[in-house]
């Protein structure tokens, strides 16, 4: 009993808490005022951010360099979705040998580095076949091939979240397999995957800067090949990468946005 | 003018009620077919679900399928409309031949109704979307026609003033509701259901046994899988138990029910009877 009253020299657990927070935001302090004072804030102003430079970015990045991102991106999207629909559709198809097919090229197609497939269709298709292929196309195979891979997933993974249920009850009332398909599951499968979509439109907006490798007319550029032509003149520091990277931070941000908005919509539906 | 909820237009269903629901758009002939089941064998790899099923229901009959978890009524249930592909054994069911290879299993399914024990209602569209949908799709009726026939058919379970919700405003027992409207506005020639009530709170199982019971009024052929024993005895024209995929005993439902033969039927009736003899329902 008298140990049960005796006053405890150790804290109390809130108060533990709250100073185990005071270090962290100590820390925190710390790491911020140290990288303030080492910075050496001239250096870095006239190499990354010299403001001279960024204006003779303009307009080009805009008109040039980002037209041309936003335009590899929608060209492989919109193949990288027709592929992904029709792979994703294989792979939960009754007939087996879609389904092998399907996962071979999906996990041949995300173990690969998106980097070797450009260069395949940039220069050993070309030469195997002794073609010419043209540089929004060879971008738009690249890109959309590689993508249909993961897109092909994150379709499956939706399709199948739809309970089994909702197909039955369209089959029972006298509607074809395509019917149902794209009447009832396909319907409710597209909410289930905007988010993850968007997500991947993000990630192929920024693969579609593995282009570099190819040899580029300057008004195919887009915004990584332009900087990296940029930064080229010794006056121009490495602020055009700064813009440039700014520039994807342009698209990307809008596009998460757009994706959590998505998600606290189908969080909603599918909460009752 | 699409919008159903405007009054003129629901009065309009309501007189049209008692003629859409006895309407023959079926064709007489598949109207007057029951369900001819002989020698129904269905297993799931080694396991035998259904061990030869012969049965039987007439035109205008209530069947209810009584037993056990697992006795393979639900099964059985989903072979009418080929949900599950038989093994062996022969279907005739609203004048088609459901286990031949050539049926035409969309135009079959159209007329025969399933309702389901989780309603399994299309949660992206409304009551009368999901009432209509199929009517438009599979009958090629006219959206005024389909939203004719679906709001006169949500009358009748007694929801046409929550046309335009959508399912998750819906409580289970309505939910259950529409779905039975949704497979009575393709008039079908049969209506399966399969445990319609288990998946429901207790104070709304009495609203859809109820719909189901003025069903059964109205004439209509229904295969039933349920364990609401009250609604077996009273509405159902034959009582079928099952146990361990084969039918135990068959008649009457207040022979079965009330003065079971077999000995698996009278101890399956004592565990889910009360202790005295009444019923549950």
């Amino acid at each position: 009993m008298s140990t049960a009253i005796r006053p405890r020299k150790t804290l109390s657990p809130r108060q533990r808490a709250q100073i185990n927070r005071y270090v962290q935001y100590a820390i925190l302090v710390v790491a911020i005022l140290a990288a303030v004072v080492l910075t050496d804030w001239g250096t870095v102003g006239s190499k990354f951010f010299s403001p001279s430079v960024m204006l003779d970015q303009f307009p080009a990045v805009v008109t040039t360099a980002l037209k041309n991102t936003i335009i590899y991106t929608a060209l492989g999207f919109v193949l990288g979705l027709a592929l992904g629909l029709l792979l994703a559709l294989m792979k939960i198809s009754p007939v087996a040998p879609y389904r092998w097919l399907a996962t071979l090229y999906i996990e041949f197609f995300r173990g690969v580095p998106a980097l070797l497939v450009f260069i395949a269709f940039g220069y050993a298709v070309p030469y195997a076949f002794g073609i010419r292929i043209d540089t929004y196309v060879t971008v738009m195979l690249a890109l959309g091939i590689v993508e249909s891979a993961y897109i092909a997933e994150t379709l499956r993974a939706g399709l199948q979240a739809v309970p089994k249920g909702q197909y039955e009850a369209a089959r029972s009332l006298g509607m074809s397999n395509s019917r149902a398909m794209i009447t009832i599951v396909i319907p409710q499968a597209v909410r289930i995957i905007l988010p993850p979509l968007t997500n991947e439109i993000i990630m192929m907006t920024k693969d579609s800067s593995l282009i570099y490798l190819l040899g580029l007319t300057a008004s195919q550029y887009e915004l990584a090949k332009f900087g990296r032509e940029a930064i080229s003149s010794p006056e121009a520091g490495l602020t055009p990468l700064v813009v440039a990277g700014a520039a994807y931070l342009v698209i990307t941000i809008p596009l998460g946005i757009l994706a959590r908005r998505f998600e606290s919509r189908t969080a909603k539906l599918s909460r009752t | 003018m699409s919008t159903p909820a405007s009054s003129p237009d629901r009065s309009d269903a309501t007189g049209a009620t008692a003629g859409a629901g006895v309407t023959p758009v079926v064709s007489p002939a598949s109207a007057a077919q029951g369900c001819t089941i002989t020698g129904l064998h269905k297993s799931y790899g080694d396991v035998e679900v259904l061990k030869g099923i012969d049965l039987t229901v007439e035109p205008g009959e209530v069947v209810c399928l009584i037993g056990p978890s697992g006795s393979g009524k639900s099964t059985l249930l989903r072979c009418i409309n080929l949900l599950e592909q038989p093994n062996a054994g022969t279907i005739t069911v609203a004048g088609f031949d459901a286990t031949d290879p050539d049926v035409q299993l969309d135009d079959m399914r159209a007329q025969v109704g399933m309702v389901f024990q989780s309603f399994n209602l299309f949660p992206h569209m409304t009551a009368l979307d999901n009432c209509s949908i199929a009517q438009r799709r599979v009958l090629r009726r006219s959206k005024e026609e389909a939203d004719r026939v679906s709001l006169a058919n949500l009358e009748n379970v007694g929801l046409a003033e929550l046309a335009d919700r959508y399912p998750d405003q819906l409580s289970g027992g309505q939910q259950q509701r529409v779905a039975i409207a949704r497979a009575l506005a393709m008039q079908p020639a049969l209506m399966l259901f399969d445990e319609p009530t288990s998946a429901l709170d207790p104070e709304t199982v009495g609203d859809v046994l109820g719909v189901m019971r003025k069903l059964a009024e109205a004439g209509m052929t229904m295969v039933v899988v349920t364990h609401e024993m009250g609604f077996a005895r009273d509405v159902a024209d034959r009582v079928v138990f099952m146990d361990g995929g084969v039918l135990v005993e068959e008649g009457p439902a207040k022979d079965v029910i009330g003065n079971p033969q077999h000995e698996r039927t009278q101890s399956f009736l004592a565990r889910v009877l009360h202790p005295d003899g009444t019923l549950d329902g």
